[in-house]
């Protein structure tokens, strides 16, 4: 017998009653460890596994555990560390015998997980080493982490088996202190939610695996700030983190967390959502540049963690506009608000990009130029040069507009506007960049002022008689008749794409050489660009032979014949193509020279198979230099089909790409959209409408119309999207026009505003966007709210009667008080040497002047001088939410309780006339005060004959502010405003800012000597980010109070009518420098407001 | 102030642009007064001018004298007074003085007052009996009633472009005068304009005229009238004596049009487009 099976059997009897398997394991166990221990140190083991087991009713679980384990430790660590491993487990078993057992069944792989104590086993060397010492003789302290978790009840349990069965995993990524700081974060988990703690562990393995080695520590340390700050983020964070860090910089990694780490501090629940945003912002910047990046943001996180933070955020845009080498130059006008100038929040708005000053530091750093700062100058060029109002529009705008004939953005113009990109940024100065957008608009420009778009069928051109007739019999046949000249034109040809993509480089040369000649002073530009697209363009011998025709005039056209190649076999065609393009080169030629200069050259291109390429590369040539020099239309049609290679397959014809500059060229649509233009407009005139199948065989046929991956079936559909845009746009433009013709001014885009997408359904809307001020930063943020006008909706007339006749008495009183003020006020101009009356006192200074000697002027009479009103007046409503509310009843109505004479009689009588006044009387809100004002208002005004506009605000954060046109300045009052005050009801929130701008560019557009604005509102300025949080109401005053003085800049009065009773104590602020009035009885809200306009206006 | 000191002893440039010299000839031999309505610079009073003179050359026998001119401007503060005379201190005693019209009546000269909607609203109540068949001019003061001499012509000159409701002319008064309406001259004419006052090479003066062109397109923008024909004349005076188009254009166009920045520099880009550096 053994020593095991000695031993098996004394302890026999102690481990039986623990349950049948536990003597097999111990059996098993000792077997095993008898040739490892010495008997003393066996005899100690068998003593502490029997203990362990008979230590409580179900410490048998942690016992088998401790046996199983065993001889794997002891094969591990010395016999004393084993002892101690074994206290370990007994203490845990007091608490918890699952507990322990989890420790102990983990301990094996933990161990192998760990690397050995140096002490213990020199010899063992490597990158862990430095970091994680103490390992193999830690197992009491990976014990006690494992108590901290537990607390005693089912869940924390639960949790700490967790904790041990996930152990291995976890020491192969971490030391002990860092899994002592892991646990820290699962503590203050716990406390909130064990499902999260134990989310979080589970991840954890895993997790610290794919971290690198010296990110662990610091993503750790982040782990416990935000365990802190915002507990709730961690599970995100356990989950994203490692992939968001690992797309930083190795090196910085660690940087970057330390210092997300201070910002979640500070910033509380938001410092996560940054966390995010900045670590895949970081992502996004490629990383050679993180290390600038870290540098900088460090730096600032001197001062400002948060500051830092919204740097990083903001560098993928920034450098979207500069380059990195700039970067450091971005930052040092925000630094300096940050050191030298203590503004910390003006910096940390500068770095988040929502500083007017980091937006103008950008700017001027920037090379590129965008299309939003030069919209306004563009467009007045376009203006200047063409004769007609044009407006300047983003390609973007084009695509999402679905009007675009091709995908891309590339610049274009239907005749009415100019599309160009939203930016240009190709060359390293900011003013080539400029040049460039002046060269794309002169070409777009050059089209509409040389009449690209008015082909005439049958009209000769200059130099080229009209060729239509005898190429009408050869026309092949077509379903439909063209609807436009261009379109029927087209159509004579066989290959549409081919005489289209000619007849667009043949204008295009037309039109740079009207420019050429035209503007001198643009020539060096137009012929820079010409040349880099020249040598951008794509080898001709890789295309078939007619693209390659194609390309070669393209190349002329861009003033380089020297860079066409073409083969030597055809080089008499190249001869003829290139005399007959110069034709279009001359002074006064027109679209129908290059109508008829596209056709002959078709007809050569024809006259070549489309084969590919069938020559060597010797074998193509430049053209002699002396081709093209010659303007030459050649002499006859019909070129003879030449000899080529017979074996080559014929190819379809692909259309070369457009240089950039000229941008894109559709003058058959332009003209269906002209057309089309009138007909909404009723100009059609004679000529039938056309139907829209019409319209839509038009578009098909123009081939290049693109939609993006359209099958068959899609190709229809979008076509019928693509129509019902262009029948929108034609509407829309038609609309225009006639607001133009009725105002007699123009309505494209002014105040630099830009106009936005309408929507397909409901009101019209325009969409302009304004600055706000940010106090705190003492600097606006830029476009910073978008203001959407919309014509007000119309109700009945009734509202506005029934208050008439409600109110007769009222509305006849300030009628008569206002038509006091009509007769023209008489000034009198004194000192005239001549007038209506003498002026006593100077005429008798005068007489003693003289009689002294002294000879002044004669100016003694005086004169009345008639001043006319010129007044114009803007009310601005609240429409906030609020004004739903009920208007508190002046209490004479009311009844004190000691009125009802201890009779409960006398009370119910009162109720019960109180409820039928209610049902016959609706409550009063505030609203319905306003609405009543506005129709006194109007009354009165008209009696008067001021200029008035009455608007109404309201909205939904800084994206969505609503400006309801009720009556516009200029508009006529008549019973389309009389319905639309009745539809004014509450809406949304009150930012007071943007709607104050919008009128006061409103109002500046309009000439009168004397502007006023008044603005009704029934409480503080309040919407959705209006300030820092929904508490904080001082951003909203300090911005409504800087919109209300930038009134004043502009010699406009404002004057703030408010029914807030608890509103004096921010009024004062919002209203330093401008009038203010609080209306405590409400009721009286409508004869205070006139009777105040009275005054403010008579000055 | 001599009236002498009106008549021209040059025959003065004019470009005639349409029939403005059949139709001011006929008025004149008609007596019948005229309205010369266009922006300014743009050759209201070189036609005057230019007319004076022709007129003078043929009625042969006043070879000598011709048919003196007399050129008010306008201002705000011009009163009736100024017009016709007054009475002036000298020491204790007082002497009477001949004002413009007072002159032209008398001598039988054109009077042309220039920007007539700028003087004061009571200077029109004198011209009304100047524009009557009989051709009185009242004169208050000495309680006189002058009757014009022959070859007498009231010709006024206004500028719709100011239209605003305080400075436009009173329909009774538009009521008497044949108005001749000027514009700025087509392209090719304002080029030959510029080319023979200036000095300037004709292909420069052409350029100039396309710029002209090019900028009142932008008469709207803030720019009541756009560009005058005798700026451009300026512009080519400088260039014509060394400076650079560009810049000449500058300091004779764009800034003198409009001080909205945004304005100036689209002019400024039209400039540059049009003249090469
Ligand atoms: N038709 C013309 N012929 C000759 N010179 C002209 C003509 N039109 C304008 N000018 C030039 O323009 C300048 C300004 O014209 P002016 O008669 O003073 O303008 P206005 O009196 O209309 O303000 C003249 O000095 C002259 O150089
Ligand atoms: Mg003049």
């Amino acid at each position: 017998m053994s020593v095991a099976d000695t031993l098996a059997d004394r302890y026999d009897a102690e481990l039986q009653s623990h349950g049948v398997g536990l003597r097999d394991e111990f059996l098993e166990a000792a077997r095993e460890l008898e040739s490892m221990l010495t008997p003393e140190d066996f005899e100690v083991w068998a003593e502490r596994g029997a203990a362990l087991a008979s230590q409580s009713l179900r410490s048998w679980e942690a016992a088998v555990e401790f046996f199983r384990a065993s001889p794997e430790v002891s094969r591990l660590i010395p016999f004393d560390l084993l002892v101690r491993w074994s206290e370990s487990a007994e203490r845990l078993s007091t608490e918890s015998p699952l507990v322990a057992a989890a420790y102990l069944r983990a301990t094996p792989a933990v161990v192998q997980a760990l690397p050995a104590d140096p002490d213990f086993d020199i010899g063992i060397q490597g990158e862990n080493i430095t970091q994680q010492t103490i390992i193999r003789t830690d197992l009491d302290s990976w014990a006690q982490a494992g108590e901290r978790l537990h607390q005693g009840n089912w869940k924390s349990i639960a949790l700490t088996v967790l904790f041990f069965d996930e152990s291995p995993k976890i020491f192969s990524g971490l030391s002990m202190p860092q899994v002592d700081q892991l646990v820290d974060v699962l503590v203050v988990l716990a406390e909130r939610s064990y499902q999260l703690a134990t989310t979080c562990l589970e991840a954890s393995g895993a997790l610290f695996e794919e971290l690198d080695f010296h990110d662990r520590e610091p993503f750790l340390q982040f782990a416990a700030a935000l365990s802190r700050s915002s507990w709730a983020d961690t599970r995100l964070y356990f989950e994203r983190g490692p992939e968001l860090v690992s797309r930083i910089e190795r090196e910085q990694r660690g940087a970057f967390l330390q210092l997300a780490a201070r910002v979640v501090q500070s910033a509380g629940r938001q410092g996560f959502p940054h966390f995010l945003e900045t670590a895949s912002a970081m992502g996004d910047v490629p990383v050679n540049e993180h290390e600038t990046m870290m540098r900088l943001a460090q730096y600032l996180a001197r001062r400002s963690p948060v500051a830092a933070m919204a740097f990083l955020r903001s560098v993928p845009f920034v450098l979207t506009r500069i380059t990195s080498e700039q970067l450091e130059q971005w930052v040092e006008p925000g630094a300096r608000l940050l050191f030298d100038e203590g503004n910390i929040e003006g910096a940390e708005a500068y770095f988040k990009m929502q500083s007017t000053r980091a937006e103008g530091t950008l700017a001027s750093l920037s090379a590129r130029v965008e299309l939003g700062s030069i919209h306004g100058l563009l467009r007045m060029y376009a203006k200047a040069l063409t004769g007609s109002t044009i407006s300047i529009r983003s390609t973007e705008e084009l695509v999402d507009r679905g009007i675009g004939w091709v995908q891309q953005s590339m610049a274009t113009t239907e005749g009415t506007s100019i599309f160009l990109p939203p930016f240009v940024g190709s060359f390293p100065e900011q003013p080539s960049n400029f040049q460039s957008y002046k060269v794309f608009t002169t070409h777009q420009t050059g089209r509409i002022e040389f009449g690209s778009f008015h082909y005439q069928w049958g009209v000769d051109g200059v130099y080229a008689p009209a060729s239509v007739a005898e190429r009408l019999p050869d026309a092949p046949q077509r379903e439909r008749d063209a609807i436009t000249d261009m379109e029927r034109f087209f159509d004579l040809f066989e290959v549409r794409d081919l005489i289209a993509s000619l007849f667009t480089v043949v204008e295009d040369t037309r039109v740079d050489a009207a420019v050429s000649r035209e503007y001198r002073g643009i020539t060096p530009w137009l012929h820079r660009l010409q040349s880099i697209e020249a040598e951008r363009r794509p080898d001709a011998r890789s295309m078939s032979l007619r693209s390659a025709f194609v390309e070669s005039m393209l190349r002329s056209s861009l003033g380089r014949r020297d860079a066409i190649r073409w083969p030597k076999d055809l080089m008499e065609a190249m001869g003829t193509a290139l005399g007959a393009l110069a034709v279009v080169e001359e002074p006064n030629a027109t679209v129908q020279d290059s109508a008829e200069v596209a056709g002959a050259l078709y007809d050569i291109a024809v006259s070549m198979p489309n084969i590919r390429n069938p020559y060597n590369d010797e074998d193509w040539e430049e053209p002699p230099s002396d081709f093209g020099e010659q303007a030459q239309m050649p002499g006859g049609m019909g070129q003879s089909e030449r000899e080529l290679p017979e074996d080559s397959e014929e190819q379809e014809f692909e259309v070369p790409a457009q240089p950039e500059f000229r941008g894109d060229f559709k003058p058959e649509l332009v003209q269906l959209l002209s057309r089309l233009r009138d007909q909404a407009s009723g100009e059609a005139g004679e000529g039938e409408t056309l139907s829209s199948d019409q319209v839509m065989d038009a578009l098909s046929k123009s081939s290049e119309v693109g939609f993006p991956d359209a099958s068959e079936g899609d190709m229809a559909a979008s076509m019928g999207q693509f129509l019902s845009n262009l029948e929108k746009e034609a509407a829309a433009a038609a609309k225009a026009k006639q607001q133009r013709d009725q105002n007699g001014e123009e309505s494209d885009g002014e105040g630099g505003g830009d106009e936005g997408g309408s929507s397909d359904k409901g009101p019209e809307i325009t969409w302009t966007y304004y600055d706000e001020w940010d106090f705190r930063a003492s600097d606006y943020r830029p476009r910073w709210c978008r203001v959407g006008e919309r014509t007000g909706e119309e109700g009945t007339l009734d509202y506005y009667q029934d208050t008439l006749q409600k109110h007769h008495g009222l509305v006849v009183e300030t009628r008569r008080q206002f038509e006091l003020m009509r007769p023209e006020t008489f000034r009198r101009i004194k000192r005239l040497e001549d007038g209506e009356e003498i002026d006593l006192d100077r005429a008798i200074e005068f007489i003693v002047d003289k009689r002294a000697g002294v000879g002044p002027l004669a100016q003694v009479y005086w004169r009345r001088n008639k001043v006319d009103r010129d007044v114009a007046v803007a009310f601005l409503m609240d429409m906030s939410a609020s004004t739903d509310e009920e208007v508190e009843k002046p209490r004479s109505g009311d009844r004190t309780d000691g009125s009802f004479q201890g009779d409960p009689r006398n009370y119910f009588q009162w109720l019960a006339e109180r409820r039928a006044k209610q049902i016959s009387e609706a409550p009063k809100r505030i609203i319905d005060l306003e609405k009543e004002s506005l129709v006194l208002i109007a009354e009165a005004l008209e009696a008067i004959g001021d200029s008035y506009g009455i608007y109404g605000f309201s909205g939904y954060g800084r994206d969505n502010v609503e400006f309801h046109v009720i009556k516009d300045l200029a508009e006529q009052f008549g019973d389309q405003v009389r319905k639309r005050i009745d539809k004014v009801q509450p809406v949304r929130s009150t930012r007071m800012g943007p709607a104050i701008r919008h009128t006061i560019a409103k109002m500046e557009k309009y000439d009168a000597k004397a502007k006023i604005l008044i603005l009704v509102s029934d409480g503080r300025p309040q919407d959705h980010g209006y300030g820092r949080d929904r508490t904080e109401k001082e951003y909203a005053v300090h911005d409504t109070h800087q919109a209300l003085l930038e009134a004043k800049r502009v010699g406009i009065t404002p004057f703030l009518i408010t029914v807030d009773k608890e509103g004096h104590d921010y009024l004062k602020d919002m209203c330093s420098d401008v009038g203010y009035e609080v209306v405590d009885d409400i009721e009286q809200l409508p004869r205070r407001l006139t009777s105040l306009y009275r005054v403010l206006s008579a000055e | 102030m001599a009236v002498e000191d009106f008549r021209l002893t040059s025959e003065p440039y004019y470009l005639p642009i349409t029939d403005e010299i059949e139709l001011f000839e006929t008025a004149y031999a008609n007596n019948v007064p005229v309205l010369l309505k266009g922006p300014t610079g743009c050759g209201k009073t070189r036609f005057v001018e230019y007319m004076s003179w022709r007129l003078h050359n043929h009625l042969g026998d006043k070879a000598t004298e011709g048919v003196p001119l007399i050129t008010v401007a306008c201002h705000e503060d011009l009163t009736a007074s100024d017009l016709v005379g007054r009475y002036l201190l000298e020491g204790e005693e007082t002497r009477w003085i001949d004002g413009p019209i007072t002159r032209a009546v008398k001598t039988g000269a054109i009077c042309y007052l220039d920007e007539i909607v700028e003087a004061r609203k009571d200077t029109t109540v004198l011209i009304h009996p100047l524009t009557d068949y009989r051709r009185l001019l009242p004169i208050d003061k000495r309680g006189e009633l002058l009757e014009a001499a022959p070859g007498f012509l009231l010709v006024l000159s206004y500028n719709p472009g100011y239209q605003s409701a305080l400075k436009d002319l009173k329909h009774s008064t538009r009521q008497r005068f044949i108005a001749i309406e000027f514009k700025y001259p087509p392209r090719e004419q304002e080029a030959q304009i510029i080319q023979v006052e200036s000095g300037c090479s004709t292909d420069m003066a052409e350029e100039l005229a396309k710029l002209a062109e090019k900028v009142r397109n932008l008469r709207e923008h803030g720019l009541a009238e756009g560009v005058s024909t005798r700026l451009l004349v300026y512009a080519g005076k400088l260039i014509a004596n060394g400076i650079s188009p560009r810049r000449a254009c500058q300091v004779a166009v764009v800034w003198g049009l409009t001080d909205d920045v945004e304005v100036q520099q689209s002019i400024e880009e039209v400039v540059t487009s049009i003249f090469p550096e």
